[in-house]
């Protein structure tokens, strides 16, 4: 709880690296980090740049831990939430971006979750569709077909995979 | 010497504060051996102020100079929900502030309610400095876990006018997992069932050696024990109307002593199986008729009555346990806070949900003031592994276009935080940007509290969208909200106005500080070395029968048998005014003040209180904000009812 462990130079330096740093980085955790290792990260950099770990620094050494501080707390609430990780992951591997909006990594995921079941293309959206109404409307070839159509669109979608392979397991049990 | 700092419980209906010495905690008592004092303000003709259980006796004979449940209104604006309420059930008066503020007006002086709540502080300061014999002036405030931004800010000014400086402001049931876990060395995850007077929170922990994660919290600031006080209220009022024709809640004396009835009798079921309640002068009609009531209630009864209330409580739980991914089967503990929690029926339902008994070894009224002792004590370096790490109970939003919201900063999030949103310009050469600032769950921006309309202007004058203001949200260890403003281009802090807040103004709060109103409580000493400040005696448990025995002729009103009989008191037996002033009532009641420093006046370093991170906001009344309009938020055609500002979707 004191500032006796902690160097002043060190939080100085983090404080100029923290924005090249990712999350797994800032908790010093491997990317594959279980939520319990990420809670233990958590805990750990609490106890040396929480506010109230801290209070006998002043002036810019006590801001600097301040922001390093915020951002283990961004960094936490993203990877302990599954959705916010995922999203946050995606990010990532893409290399956009080293931070993500908490309160809109939940709807990223969400979002592309929905991508994946309705398609992310206009077509891909659109052949879908037909396939769901050939689906109710008890047509099961013309489904498989359309969905074969969505996925010459979007080969990737995870969702329309899922569902061909549902189709052609129910037209095989039926044949 | 080490720096003392003490534990303040600022509860809706009593206050506790307790000092952390030498690695114990200790609860401490008033001059009269009181553990808890009522959170009631009584204001006497003579302009000065009485504080805590006496006070509170004296609601029967003059409810419209007696304020109590000042926290259901602290950070509220009048058009709220509860400022109605409140002015229905209360006798006194409550007035419209400029700028949506709140005042209560008594013997034509207007009060805020920080300063009503200043004047609770400033008492449990005096006693504080009696235990320790030299000036307390630093404290952790607890304040209800759902508590918003408006609320919190509100319950530190009020520790600011009580000349104290408030070290932090902390989540009652956080403070009650620090109490039960502190020094223990344990590993466990519980639940705090936090039933206060007028709010309820639960929050789920998981303690470990030296740190206290809560991993959430959910609560209903409009559900407390008054609520089950009221049902009785209702029952009794109901059957004087059906009996007699005559409505008790249109006479304040009346309608104080039905609720004074119905809380003696709600304490009392939980000691017996059935309470009679009889009023012999509930009112007396224009024909000098006095009509009285006789009603006895069982706790089978009363069980009814307070169903649903009790079943509220746990969809919050529910919420909490949820929010937290645990199930009742993953907790280890359940920890249960505020006197309500005393009450039978509500301990056999808390059981019966968590599926286990909850602790018995924690005192419900005594454990948040312990909790937030230990607090204070770790912020001033004196007790150590003990830390923190708290939540912010309520989404965090910005008004958008259409009267819609959307979230910054989650509930549950952990605290401190920062998120940085960008906004652009809408229309060429704009001066300033407008946002608005909600805490709640609701998409809707009228189903949310507002925290405060931002102006943020002084950025480079640009075409629309070239100019890029990055808009930080910063939620602090105390969960208050801190927006600052900077321009990305130039990387220069735009100025911030308020444009709406509850809050009171810095100039406000420098003359509220400046004539020393709290001091006006327990003045300590007078030219002829009399008390303004009597603290009836009375059992540390039982405030009701502090409130009755006052009088002495008041005393038998108590009866052993559970029944309770108010027809010794009438409007007519208000005691002369000496009389309720401490001439050494009790022994202690003369030395408990005398080491009191005098004046009364601490001086208070405002530098030293504000943030430091935090721009000086400044605040101007709506009508200013109007009349300086310079309308380039006119747009034509535009019906958008939240500011015109474009959300830039990228990450900072």
């Amino acid at each position: 709880m004191s500032t006796s462990t902690i160097d002043a130079l060190e939080i100085t330096a983090l404080s100029k690296i923290m924005d090249e740093l990712d999350y797994y980085q800032l908790l010093n955790i491997e990317p594959s980090a279980s939520t319990s290792d990420i809670r233990r990260a958590f805990h750990n950099s609490s106890r040396t740049f929480h506010p109230d770990a801290n209070l006998d620094l002043t002036g810019d050494l006590r801001k600097q831990c301040r922001q390093i501080s915020k951002r283990v707390t961004e960094a936490y609430c993203v990877l302990r939430d599954t959705r916010r990780r995922l999203a946050y992951d995606d990010k990532r591997a893409n290399g956009t971006s080293l931070r993500i909006q908490i309160a809109e990594a939940r709807n990223a995921h969400v979002e592309r979750r929905k991508a994946e079941r309705c398609g992310a293309t206009p077509q891909g959206r659109q052949f879908h569709g037909k396939a769901e109404t050939d689906l109710k409307a008890g047509n099961l070839a013309g489904a498989i077909q359309n969905i074969q159509m969505a996925l010459t669109f979007e080969a990737g979608n995870a969702g329309f995979k899922a569902m061909l392979e549902e189709l052609r397991e129910r037209k095989k049990a039926i044949s | 010497m080490a720096e003392i700092a003490v534990g303040i419980d600022l509860g809706t209906s009593n206050t506790c504060v307790s000092l952390m010495r030498d690695g114990k905690v200790e609860v401490l008592d008033n001059a009269f051996a009181e553990r808890t004092s009522a959170s009631v303000v009584h204001f006497h003709e003579d302009g000065s102020v009485e504080v805590g259980n006496s006070a509170k006796a004296k609601v029967i004979h003059s409810p419209a100079e007696t304020v109590s449940s000042a926290k259901r209104l602290i950070g509220r604006y009048y058009f709220s929900e509860e400022v109605k309420k409140a002015q229905a059930v209360y006798a006194y008066e409550i007035i419209e502030a400029p700028n949506h503020g709140v005042r209560i007006e008594i013997r034509e002086e207007e009060f805020s309610l920080p300063e009503i709540s200043a004047m609770v502080l400033r008492e449990m300061k005096q006693i504080a400095e009696h235990h320790v014999g030299e000036s307390v002036t630093k404290a952790v405030i607890t304040v209800p876990a759902y508590f918003n931004d408006n609320q919190r800010q509100a319950t530190k000014d009020a520790g600011r006018i009580a000349g104290l400086e408030v070290l932090r402001i902390l989540n009652e049931p956080t403070a009650a997992a620090l109490a039960y876990g502190f020094g223990m060395g344990m590993n466990q995850r519980v639940a705090v069932y936090d039933l206060g007077g007028g709010t309820f929170d639960v929050s789920v922990l998981e303690i470990g050696k030296d740190i206290f994660e809560v991993l959430a919290t959910c609560g209903d600031t409009f559900l407390g024990g008054d609520d089950f006080d009221d049902r009785i209220i209702d029952l009794l009022a109901d059957g004087f109307v059906a009996e007699h024709n005559v409505n008790p809640r249109n006479d304040p004396y009346a309608f104080e002593r039905l609720k004074l009835a119905a809380e003696t009798a709600k304490n009392q079921l939980s000691i017996d199986e059935e309470v009679h309640i009889s009023i012999a002068d509930v009112l007396t009609t224009e024909d000098g008729t006095v009509l009285g009531i006789e009603h006895t209630i069982t706790r089978a009864e009363f069980a009814v009555l307070v169903h649903d209330l009790i079943q509220r409580t746990f969809k919050v739980c529910d919420e909490a346990m949820q929010q937290s991914d645990l199930t009742v089967r993953d907790l280890d503990g359940v920890i249960l806070v505020g006197g309500p929690t005393r009450l039978p029926i509500i301990r056999e339902a808390v059981e019966a949900y968590f599926q286990q008994p909850p602790r018995q070894d924690v005192d419900p009224d005594e454990v948040v003031s312990m909790g937030a002792a230990i607090h204070a004590a770790s912020l001033v370096g004196e007790a150590k592994d003990a830390m923190l790490l708290d939540v912010t109970p309520l989404d965090l939003r910005i008004g958008v276009a259409g009267g819609l919201t959307e979230p910054v900063i989650e509930r549950n999030t952990p605290v401190p935080i920062e998120q940085t949103r960008t906004f652009t310009t809408f229309q060429d050469h704009q001066e300033s940007v407008q946002i608005s600032v909600y805490q709640g769950d609701h998409r809707m921006a009228a189903d949310n509290a507002l925290l405060g309309e931002f102006e943020f202007s002084g950025f480079t004058k640009a075409p629309r969208s070239d100019v890029k203001i990055d808009v930080t949200f910063e939620i602090d260890p105390d969960g208050i909200v801190n927006v600052t403003a900077t321009d990305q281009t130039t990387g220069a802090a735009a100025s911030t106005q308020i444009t709406l807040s509850s809050r009171l103004g810095e100039t406000q709060m420098d003359q509220i500080i400046a004539s020393d109103l709290a001091a006006r409580v327990a003045t300590p000493s007078t030219p002829d070395g009399e008390q303004h400040i009597q603290l009836s005696p009375a059992s540390p448990c039982d405030s009701i029968a502090a409130a009755q025995e006052t009088n002495p002729a008041e005393e038998s009103a108590l009866f052993g048998d559970g029944s309770v009989d108010f027809s010794e008191e009438r409007p007519d037996d208000l005691e002369p005014e000496s009389s309720v002033r401490a001439t050494g009532g009790t022994e202690n009641a003369e030395e408990s003040y005398d080491i009191i420093m005098g004046g009364g006046g601490d001086e208070i370093d405002l530098d030293q209180i504000d943030d430091e991170e935090l721009i000086q906001l400044t605040e101007e009344t709506v009508d200013e904000r109007e009349s300086g309009n310079d309308g380039l938020f006119d747009t034509s055609g535009a019906d958008l009812a939240g500011p015109e500002i474009e959300l830039v979707k990228e990450a900072k």
